[in-house]
């Protein structure tokens, strides 16, 4: 925690000293954000763990830019924060971004925080890997935690080429002992060892190649480094989850094909954890139907599927599917919804996520989870009775 | 001397046979000529503002800002970057689009939020810019490659005899059956009704403020547009258009999208 304020400190000194000796008549920046209260109710009542049935939250973003030293280089600030009645761990404040980039002709230096998304599916995100994930905002790990990094972008003819360290690995954020859905057993939030000496000092990187041809998006990478989920283990004294960050190798392939109104899209990684070697792959497609009904409203179909090698891991055979209703109106009214499905039992669950424009910049989202069936040995089984819904109003300014 | 009479008088009709264009060649080349009327400015960038507005009066704004960059190629199209500024949820949203002439664009948007660049589908021609009467074709409404012409006679608009041109569009995910516009004695488009799939007349699109940039061209500076069966209207105005700034090349790619956001 100490070296993370260090390194914020250190950050903030850059910042600063690019900011005053950039000319202070030409200043110009961009800055906006947002307020985000948000409910959760549970429709099964209190839950297995006494959490509960209600969880009031607020979210405040708030982002700011500026170019500076004659338009070469972009200071870029993204904070989040927030609020959990109910779940410490879910109280938090991130920098997202906080970072400094110059621009050669060909090349990019990047220091700093940056979310950084590798990958194409919409719903099993295989070869994303530069980030951590704060399971505290959803346990599909879609919310993401900054990461520190220096990184060189080079742009050639045959394509770019992506270096980063990334020389401070950032914890994952469970769900806390009040969170809800939680796992079964609650997270020793201090027991947390790494197989690396270094731990979380431990200097992580990557590389990765992408390109274009016509129709086809290619991504190629490798990483070294910590592995972004912790191995849990139950302590068997305090009966608690141990987290342990084993060192993982993993190189990832992602290639979406974009033919009119389709999009196919393919994940693959080859990973070695623990002298174990894996594979694993996730891909499916998108069709959108445009103007359905000769309205100016869209309809879409997503399909994917996730396979891996493994058999001990909780989502070694899933699919999912999903529909995307697109009113194209002046709200930017949408509707997703779909399910996920264990094709190895008869585990599901549903989800429902819709969204629109209010007036005064104002935008309401409502989204929910369902457990359908599950089977007492799927990891969803811990979720059982934590089916939600969820309402977020939204002020941007 | 009967042969020579023959000769002769083949000889009288000769240039005007060769001149006699057909409706369709002199459609086209009205069209040509207008498009190429906004030809050659290089580079260019823009703010726009953009007002919805219901059959009620009820106003809603928009605001984006712009970069294109000229593709003189007769065969390919040009590059544009568009920024979303407002509505304020979309602050940040980079679109970038490789237009191409005779197959779909291509387009990718980067996200800030979730640090990504997804290469979307654009074959979404006939869909609502955000949510306004212009469809994302309209844009490209005026290249005369993307579609068939014939020239249908004059009609007096604005004070003057301007050139009647049907067009029929050659993509086949257009949103229209046919377009019937009228032009200028300078090459300018005045205004477009724009008929649906099924040849109802869905809407119109009248070009104005033209404003002669950097004594050359000609750019319609706000496009009007009046949905006929919802009775909804978008004016769309360009400010700051400027031509011939001298754009980075390179920004037009897709590893800049990140870089490009605000």
């Amino acid at each position: 925690m100490i070296r993370l304020i260090q390194l914020y400190l250190i950050y903030t000194f850059i910042i600063a000293t690019l900011l005053s000796s950039s000319r202070a008549l030409s200043f110009e920046y961009n800055l906006y954000g947002s307020i985000q209260p948000e409910y959760s109710l549970f429709t099964n009542g209190d839950g297995r763990h006494n959490q509960s049935r209600e969880k009031p939250s607020i979210l405040g973003t708030a982002n700011f830019t500026t170019f500076i030293q004659d338009d070469n280089a972009k200071i870029s600030i993204s904070a989040l924060s927030r609020y959990d009645r109910e779940d410490h761990n879910r109280t938090y404040f991130d920098f997202q971004k906080l970072k400094y980039e110059y621009y050669f002709d060909d090349a990019t230096i990047k220091l700093g925080n940056e979310i950084v998304f590798w990958g194409v599916n919409e719903s099993f995100h295989l070869v994303d890997i530069i980030n951590q994930s704060n399971l505290s905002e959803n346990l599909s790990g879609t919310k993401k935690l900054g990461q520190p990094m220096i990184a060189v972008s080079l742009y050639r003819d045959f394509g770019d080429v992506d270096f980063y360290i990334l020389p401070y690995f950032r914890e994952q954020i469970f769900p806390g002992a009040n969170g809800r859905p939680r796992l079964k057993l609650e997270i020793d939030e201090n027991s947390i060892s790494y197989e690396s000496s270094k731990a979380e000092k431990h200097t992580d990187f990557a590389i990765r190649y992408s390109t274009m041809i016509d129709d086809f998006d290619i991504g190629f990478y490798h990483f070294y480094g910590n592995s972004r989920n912790p191995k849990l283990s139950i302590n068997q004294s305090s009966l608690k989850l141990d987290q342990y960050y084993p060192l993982l190798s993993q190189t990832g392939i992602d290639i979406q094909a974009t033919k009119d109104a389709w999009l196919y899209k393919l994940e693959v990684i080859f990973a070695e954890l623990m002298s174990e070697q894996y594979f694993s792959a996730a891909g499916g497609f998108e069709y959108t139907y445009y103007g359905f009904n000769n309205s100016s409203q869209d309809l879409g179909l997503i399909i994917e599927y996730l396979f891996d090698d493994r058999n001990d891991q909780p989502f070694n055979n899933e699919g999912s599917i999903g529909i995307r209703w697109t009113k194209n109106d002046i709200n930017s009214t949408t509707l997703l919804a779909g399910s996920i499905v264990d094709l190895d039992g008869n585990s599901n669950q549903f989800f429902i996520e819709y969204e629109q424009r209010l007036k005064n910049d104002f935008k309401i989202f409502i989204e929910s989870i369902i457990s359908g069936s599950i089977d007492s040995s799927d990891y969803n089984y811990a979720f059982k009775d934590d089916s939600n819904f969820k309402i977020k109003i939204a002020k941007y300014f | 001397m009967l042969k020579k009479l023959f000769t002769f008088i083949f000889i009288l009709l000769l240039p005007s046979f060769s001149l006699a264009e057909t409706p369709e060649e002199k459609g086209k080349n009205i069209a040509k000529k207008s498009y190429e009327n906004t030809r050659g400015f290089v580079d260019s960038e823009s703010d726009q503002i953009m007002i919805l507005i219901d059959p009620q009066g009820n106003k809603v704004e928009r605001e984006i800002s712009g970069k294109t960059l000229e593709n003189l190629d007769p065969d390919d199209g040009d590059r544009s970057i568009t920024y979303f500024n407002k509505p304020k949820d979309v602050e940040g949203t980079v679109m970038l689009s490789h237009t191409h002439v005779n197959e779909d664009d291509d387009q990718w948007l980067y996200l800030p939020a979730l640090g990504r660049v997804k290469r979307i589908s654009s074959s979404n021609k006939s869909g609502s810019f955000m949510g306004s009467e212009i469809a994302f074709e309209d844009f490209s409404g005026l290249d005369y490659r993307k579609y068939n012409w014939k020239f249908i006679g004059e009609e007096n608009y604005q004070g003057e005899l301007q050139s009647k041109i049907e067009s029929y569009p050659k993509d086949k995910n257009s949103g229209y059956s046919k377009r019937v516009g009228l032009t200028d004695s300078l090459f300018r488009a005045s205004k477009i009704d724009y008929y649906d799939r099924k040849g109802q007349l869905l809407k119109t699109i009248f070009f104005e403020d033209y404003k002669l940039y950097n004594d050359k061209i000609w750019n319609a500076d706000t496009f009007r547009v009046v949905n006929h069966q919802n009775k909804n209207t978008t004016i769309l105005k360009w400010i700051n258009r400027k031509l011939n700034v001298g754009l980075n090349k390179k920004d037009f790619e897709k590893s800049s999208l990140q870089k490009l956001s605000n």
